[in-house]
């Protein structure tokens, strides 16, 4: 079940991730339509967090190729917002929660512009968004889960982009920031933007998005949810892994061959 | 000794135009080394920081050799080069075979370093006119610098702390969080590549004065030192900045006062105590404040809870006691207990007349709020966690001490303004 879209916010054509021989996503190709809350879904390692960061250009495609709103990623960088998985990175880090955030306008000022007035307003907003203002000056390292998440969303939203891709946002946050984030995801929607969502949590994705995209390292299904959540898909997904891929891809590995040639 | 001491202090009047070339040489060498360090620290490459310094060494050797001469620009550079090489084999090598980081640096570090005492025996065998100073690479030596190489220095230095500058962002976001970096369209690969460069030469130079053994001390201790003050990055580089220059000066003018000792040791000698001290003492999870902090939380859980005591003593009335009665109705050790009280008569809490021990007012109302946070919590557990009456008490003990007024406002609430707790105990209210 692949639904193709017109003019789609988000376009992957027949794209190939590999690390180290192996396959992390195979021939993936699919569109997204734009204003809709997006699940991609899918077991552990079966390339979600791989997909995203091939969306962003963070790692590389070995064939096929992506593109945002009808340009290549270079171009559209300013208006796509990424949020990386929560213990992607040291909490440890001397920082305080306003210096996480601020770190969204470096995405629109670049590596040397100064912060300005407006910026800082703009940080305030969004930490104001995910009721995080009062913690502006608490070390990142004393933060509770749930409090990291908002910090790395009101980063995201402090680069006012349009697109937004986030990985696991929900994952080992507490009841109440994860209400707290559907309901800005629901707001965000309502003002027009894109989000696609990595999610784990069969049970509440139907709750939150409007479109699927299922993911096993090939792509299983893409369409709206009513379509896409299905008995046998979610099994096709989850069940099992196709053997004869499996073996293709430990084959690749083990014996040291290319997957594409010149 | 005396005379040792006192050629220590002349030291920093400068006046010798030698000594001013060790002070501004050693100052510029280590404060751009704690700098450049401290985002070798935030990345967590601070063992590929150890490898750099141990394979500049081969570097130097086949610099002087292939010169033949000790021209420090030319031994920099030999430096520069097989110490970059080192870090770009770790990378290789962890990238593309199944070996792990720590075998790659234990290999790589290794290799590198034998290659240079090979090369460093051959050439002190070998009969050089000049090679004499060669060896000072091993464990430093501020003492041979001269002039130039201080002009050369500080160009250098300065140059390394510009970039750090300039590229603040850039290096302060790759050190967080690389693949956001990257996301937002930061040049992540050219930062990369000129932190490494900045960190290679930073250590190249750095091992005049500290030697290529101990360097990686240099680069990593000042930062690391820094962290045990401060949780935001600019204040945590100035201090690295600051911890490293002074070490680098009393290291150098240690070592310059005793004529043979070399300069690496000693700067690192002073450098580590800065970082037992910190470790100690620092204002971020220091051991010291910790256990201070501790302290001052035991004696007020021991006020309070023999407050506790007077007022259930009477369970309102005001009378005095003796000290055998307070002995007989409290678990606290009666050294404690005299410690206490003397504590609270000091606090006019209490106060002491034939004999007996009493409860002023403020103490009356300081008791009084320590029960009533006592039962309300007994309250909020029976209620909340389904505890049985039977099994709150103890939970509640340590607890009473922890509640704040807003806590104790919320419990009020929440509870709706209980009149007793589960042991049907009157709740006391101001």
């Amino acid at each position: 079940m692949i639904k193709e879209i017109k003019e789609p916010v988000i376009e992957v054509h027949n794209l190939t991730v590999v690390y180290d021989r192996k396959p992390a996503i195979w021939n993936i190709d699919f569109t997204l339509p734009k204003g809709q809350i997006i699940g991609v879904m899918g077991p552990n390692g079966s390339g979600k967090s791989t997909l995203l960061k091939a969306i962003m250009g963070v790692v590389n495609a070995n064939t096929g190729w992506v593109k945002v709103a009808g340009e290549d990623i270079e171009g559209v960088r300013k208006r796509v917002s990424y949020v990386p998985q929560r213990q992607s990175v040291d909490w440890d880090f001397p920082a305080t929660v306003w210096d996480v955030v601020a770190m969204g306008r470096f995405a629109l000022k670049g590596v040397f512009k100064k912060l300005n007035a407006d910026d800082r307003s703009v940080i305030e907003e969004s930490l104001k968004k995910v009721n995080m203002y009062t913690f502006a000056n608490r070390q990142i390292s004393q933060l509770s889960g749930g409090q990291q998440q908002r910090a790395f969303l009101a980063r995201a939203l402090a680069q006012e982009a349009d697109i937004y891709l986030m990985d696991e946002p929900f994952a080992g946050v507490d009841a109440s920031t994860e209400e707290a984030i559907v309901q800005l995801l629901k707001q965000m929607k309502k003002e027009g933007k894109t989000l696609l969502v990595v999610h784990h949590d069969l049970h509440t994705a139907q709750n939150y998005f409007e479109w699927l995209v299922l993911l096993n390292t090939r792509l299983v299904a893409s369409g709206p949810l009513t379509e896409v959540f299905d008995t046998a898909l979610l099994e096709d997904t989850y069940g099992g892994t196709l053997t004869t891929l499996t073996k293709v891809a430990e084959l690749l590995d083990k014996n040291d061959m290319p997957m594409r040639h010149k | 000794m005396m005379e040792a001491f006192q050629e220590f202090i002349s030291f920093f009047r400068l006046t010798e135009p030698n000594v001013r070339v060790v002070f501004w040489g050693s100052l510029i060498l280590c404060a751009s080394s704690g700098l450049v360090g401290t985002f070798t620290f935030l990345r967590k490459r601070s063992l590929i920081g150890d490898v750099i310094s141990h394979s500049v060494l081969p570097g130097i050797c086949l610099a002087f050799l292939i010169g033949n001469e000790k021209n420090l620009i030319v031994l920099i550079t030999g430096a520069s080069i097989t110490g970059w090489i080192s870090t770009y084999l770790i990378d290789v090598i962890t990238a593309k075979s199944k070996i792990k980081t720590d075998t790659a640096i234990a290999l790589v570090l290794s290799v590198f370093f034998g290659a240079g005492i090979l090369l460093l025996t051959k050439i002190q065998h070998s009969g050089y006119g000049s090679q004499s100073g060669l060896d000072s690479f091993i464990f430093g030596s501020a003492a041979a610098m001269n002039f130039s190489d201080v002009k050369l220095f500080g160009i250098f230095g300065s140059l390394m702390i510009s970039i750090v500058l300039i590229f603040y962002r850039g290096f302060l976001l790759i050190s967080f969080d690389e693949d956001y970096a990257g996301a937002i369209g930061f040049p992540i690969r050219f930062l990369k590549f000129l932190l490494s460069v900045i960190t290679v030469i930073t250590v190249a130079m750095g091992v005049q004065s500290v030697g290529v053994v101990l360097m990686s001390a240099l680069l990593i201790t000042p930062a690391a030192t820094a962290r045990f003050w401060t949780h935001r990055v600019p204040l945590l580089a100035g201090l690295a900045m600051v911890f490293a220059g002074v070490s680098g000066i009393l290291g150098s003018a240690i070592s310059y006062t005793k004529a043979g000792m070399p300069t690496g040791p000693w700067i690192v000698v002073v450098v580590s105590f800065f970082a037992f001290f910190s470790v100690a003492f620092g204002s971020q999870k220091g051991i010291f404040p910790k256990w201070i902090r501790r302290r001052v939380n035991n004696k007020r859980i021991l006020g309070e809870n023999i407050l506790k005591v007077f007022y259930k003593l009477s369970e309102g009335t005001e009378s005095g006691y003796s000290l055998q009665e307070l002995i007989s109705s409290t678990p606290v050790k009666e050294a404690d207990l005299m410690n206490g009280l003397r504590i609270l008569q000091k606090n006019d809490l209490i106060g002491k007349a034939n004999d007996k021990w009493f409860l002023s007012e403020s103490g009356f109302r300081e008791a009084k709020s320590v029960v009533r946070k006592h039962r309300l919590w007994e309250l909020y557990l029976s209620k909340y966690m389904n505890l049985k009456a039977d099994h709150v008490h103890d939970d509640a003990e340590g607890i009473e001490h922890v509640i704040t007024a807003e806590i104790e406002k919320e419990l009020e609430k929440l509870l709706d303004y209980p009149t007793v707790d589960p042991h049907d105990s009157e709740i006391p209210y101001e």
